[in-house]
């Protein structure tokens, strides 16, 4: 008897110390993404894309022309208000765990952030690695009711895209660090709507359109593809790039695919001005050769590597002067940098960064190395005589 | 023969004369009147009388169901005929002289005890009695038609002896004394059933097997009381550690290889007659999920096959509780894809996953069941009402959802995966209340109830033994045949389990090289 009782008593201990929270698969509506804009009464817009299960099965019977997915809005003086009057309008629970991308109008990024930011770290059943994203020009909602061919539903396509890594991919957790970090500024992607063939036809497309720079929860600028790129050496996240230069003779041009991409930024604050140098390193191979020259001799490719450090170096620097002279937002984190290397500098500097910073000269080098010059050495299609040796 | 006072029935039934003492008489009437008062109204028992010239008379009593009569024919009655007892030697007494003069059998003793009589009667045994003379001859006679040794058909293998244990238990003993030729192989042998007087023989090696376990075994089969086995199952049922527990503690076999190879460790195997089962004790863990076959391929494909066994074996237990509990309490671990794809799958099912994996279970047992019990002419058409009802129209029609069915056929291939039949029951077993748990609980209950799995067999022992030895205690010498199997040649020891005597078995450094015994 008593060791019943205690049995009881055991089984009480496991089962009473939590919630229950059974829900069925088809009771839920799966959220892909959502997207945040700004109303005209200043009020925020919460748009949510919802996922249909039921169309995708067996494609052939569907027929193709059902709908993947639908998009509800709702207006709030927070994201929680809308949230709710979203639920009111969905009759499964709408769940966010799966959740990929949260879109941001620029409108929207220009009035600032704050006001939606919290709900993403408040309430538990959101995702950190949720990636955050402006949309460039125009409404956020518009990116959750295109229509992507491929993937069942098009927050899928975007995720797979900013997993490419081919530009910047911030997600929730990241933009949260370097937000709450001093020396840096956040930044996240950007992503725009594009209509793909004629007008008539609604198909549109959304591509990925560099990225955008915040400066306390604002966003101050855009930067476009070539600029983001040039960022995301500087800021060392750089997988592999593609670098193109003309050669100084106007002897057509070159390619090189950037495979191993370091950098490392030398601070020195003993002037006035903090000049920083950005050194950065690239190894990687030729790909693409569009001259006359036998690309195979050494001093060929040295030439080569000249004209792809030059154009490398004033894309980033372009990149750096926009930047600092006209966003005057630290994206890549020179503060951060001084603060690690040089602490005590830091400190007197800290309370005037923002001054200094855009008054610091920083100075961009690049050294390349062509490891390899791919398949062939001058391009086929010309004759022996014509190929400069 | 312990008589139980409980049940004063049972002693009134046992085949006796009434005194529990009763010799022969010298009178041949007296002694086949008690006979025929015994064996009153069995039509089997027949009572043949042999008559010579000299008035004296002789009488053969046996049972036709149980004897081979061309037994009888040859080798008592045509030497008796031919020959009359006249030319007995005056030395010895009339029915000794018989026995060792006239019957042509191996196997002739004398008796008088009626009680004796009756028994090996009732064994298969011919009883020739003599006018005069209050001894009988008991002659071996039994014939009883046997079934021929087979491949047993609940343990196959592709490499491996194939003959299997029969009903008969002398063929059986042939067996495996023909495995293990050693005077070392013994056999004690006891009776157990008030009526059906089943032949129980132990079998253990001397000097591996220890004395306490013999001892254990001894006396726990020594204590049953029934009036009936039929089976060895009856048996295993009496001298189990923990009658409650899903998981056998005896390990039933067919196969004669088996049982020599699990004697060679020390163990000890009980044969009981009129089944081709035989139990070995004690059981592990492990054993269930070792076959035979395993020690017949080569070692590096066995430890494969182990591994993969010990993956499905978590499969069996825990794959449809997995899928509910992911599917109704934690959807935010399934990829989203996937998760997309699952919800597309339920959309019109009617049914909570919960229900649902638990009918596809149920009617996956009964698809079973009914498999074993349907003539084999009739199997197939189970198999393609089974494969297309449950598989296709059901997800058709949309009742079940496709994911469940993949489910419960993974399920389905994992338990066949175990080797062991009564293991893989207890396993089948076990889906069910974790399934509940997984289907309130969610991962938490899955959780709960592998612990509970977990101290549950930890907790277990047989005669002895812990369950999950040599696991758990651990005995890293004996782990070589438990998560891996190591070759024969690497295997010096006998495992510790079961506490074997003499524990070395083979010589070391007998790892084949081509230069070995070469080196000087």
């Amino acid at each position: 008897m008593k060791r019943g009782f205690k049995a009881c008593l055991l089984l009480c201990a496991c089962l009473l110390s939590g919630c229950w929270d059974r829900t069925e698969i088809n009771d839920l509506a799966f959220i892909t993404g959502s997207a945040f804009d700004l109303t005209d009464t200043g009020d925020y817009k919460l748009s949510l894309q919802i996922a249909i299960p039921s169309s995708n099965q067996g494609g052939a019977a569907g027929g193709g022309a059902q709908q993947k997915f639908f998009v509800l809005s709702a207006t709030g003086k927070n994201a929680n208000e809308a949230f709710e009057k979203l639920q009111k309008k969905s009759s499964r629970k709408l769940f966010t765990a799966h959740r990929s991308v949260i879109f941001i109008g620029e409108a929207l990024g220009k009035k600032g952030i704050n006001g939606i930011l919290d709900i993403f770290v408040h309430d538990p059943r959101q995702r950190l690695r949720t990636y955050i994203m402006v949309v460039k020009g125009g409404e956020a909602e518009k990116v959750l009711q295109t229509k992507y061919p491929f993937d069942q539903v098009p927050m899928e396509a975007v995720k797979e895209m900013e997993g490419q890594q081919s530009e910047i991919a911030v997600n929730l957790r990241e933009f949260f660090i370097s937000a709450s970090s001093p020396g840096i500024d956040p930044i996240m992607g950007a992503i725009e709507v594009e209509p793909e063939g004629n007008e008539q036809v609604k198909a549109r497309l959304f591509k990925l359109a560099g990225s955008a720079v915040f400066k306390e929860m604002r966003m101050v600028g855009l930067l476009n593809g070539e600029e983001t790129d040039a960022l995301n050496w500087a800021t060392d996240h750089m997988e592999d790039g593609r670098i193109n230069a003309a050669l100084p003779d106007g002897q057509g041009n070159v390619g090189m695919l950037v495979t191993h991409a370091r950098r490392k930024i030398t601070a020195d604050t003993r002037g006035e001005r903090i000049r920083f140098k950005v050194l950065l390193q690239g190894k990687g191979t030729l790909i693409e050769n569009n001259t006359d020259l036998n690309i195979s001799r050494p001093k060929n490719i040295a030439l080569a590597e000249q004209a792809l450090e030059k154009s490398a170096e004033k894309q980033v620097s372009e990149a750096m002067l926009k930047l600092q002279k006209q966003f005057d937002a630290d994206a890549v984190g020179f503060g951060q940098i001084l603060r690690r290397n040089k602490p005590k500098q830091w400190k007197t500097i800290q309370k005037q960064w923002e001054r200094k910073f855009a008054e610091a000269d920083i100075e961009v080098v690049v050294k390349l190395s062509i490891a390899g010059a791919g398949m062939a050495g001058p391009p086929l299609q010309w004759s022996k005589k014509e190929i400069r040796e | 023969m312990r008589q139980n006072p409980k049940y004063p029935a049972m002693q009134e039934s046992l085949d006796t004369a009434g005194d529990e003492e009763a010799r022969l008489t010298a009178s041949l009437e007296l002694n086949e009147a008690t006979f025929r008062h015994v064996f009153e109204d069995c039509s089997d028992i027949v009572f043949r009388r042999v008559r010579f010239e000299r008035q004296e008379s002789l009488l053969v009593i046996y049972i036709a169901s149980l004897t081979d009569e061309q037994v009888i024919d040859d080798h008592i009655l045509k030497p008796l005929m031919s020959r009359g007892t006249g030319q007995a030697d005056s030395e010895q007494s009339g029915a000794e002289a018989l026995k060792d003069r006239l019957i042509t059998s191996a196997s002739a003793r004398l008796s008088s005890d009626v009680n004796e009589i009756v028994r090996q009667l009732l064994n298969g045994q011919a009883a020739v009695l003599q006018d005069g003379d209050s001894v009988a001859i008991l002659v071996k006679a039994d014939g009883i038609k046997q079934r021929s040794l087979e491949e047993p058909s609940s343990e196959p293998v592709i490499r491996g002896p194939r003959d299997g244990f029969i009903e008969n238990i002398s063929t059986n003993m042939g067996l495996l004394r023909s495995r293990l030729k050693t005077s070392r192989l013994k056999m004690e042998s006891v009776t157990v059933g008030e009526l059906s007087r089943t032949q129980v023989v132990l079998a253990y090696i001397a000097g591996i097997a220890t004395e306490s376990l013999i001892g254990e075994v001894r006396e726990r089969v020594g204590r049953i009381q029934i009036d009936g086995i039929l089976d060895s199952g009856y048996i295993e049922e009496f001298i189990e550690d923990l009658p409650y527990s899903p998981f056998p503690q005896t390990h039933s076999t067919e196969r004669p290889d088996v049982v020599a190879a699990e004697l060679l460790e020390g163990k000890i195997a009980i044969l009981v007659d009129n089944s081709p089962f035989v139990l070995i004790v004690p059981m592990t863990f492990w054993t269930g999920l070792q076959a035979s076959e395993d020690y017949y391929i080569r070692w590096p494909v066995a430890t494969f096959v182990r591994w993969i066994r010990f993956l499905f074996i978590f499969i069996a237990i825990f794959a449809p509780s997995l899928y509910v509990a992911v599917t109704t309490f934690h959807q935010e671990m399934i990829p989203t894809n996937l998760v997309l794809s699952i919800a597309s799958a339920r959309e019109s099912v009617p049914f909570p996953a919960l229900f649902e994996a638990l009918l596809m279970e149920i009617v996956f047992e009964a698809l079973r069941e009914a498999g074993i019990r349907l003539p084999k002419q009739i199997g197939q058409a189970i198999s393609i009402v089974g494969a297309l009802v449950i598989g296709q129209a059901a997800v058709q029609a949309g009742i079940i959802s496709a994911p469940v069915v993949i489910i419960v056929s993974i399920t389905g291939i994992a338990t066949f995966t175990i080797p062991r039949y009564s293991f893989a029951s207890g396993v089948r077993l076990l889906r069910f209340p974790i399934l509940f748990l997984a289907g309130t609980l969610g991962l938490y209950g899955i959780v709960l109830g592998f612990l509970g799995i977990v101290l549950h067999v930890a907790s277990l022992r047989s005669f002895g033994v812990p369950y999950l030895t040599p696991l758990a205690p651990i005995q890293p010498s004996s782990l070589k045949d438990t998560l891996m199997r190591l070759p024969i040649w690497a295997k010096r020891h006998r495992p510790q389990a079961s506490g074997s005597a003499d524990r070395v078995r083979e010589p070391a450094g007998q790892q084949p090289s081509p230069y070995r015994g070469k080196r000087s």
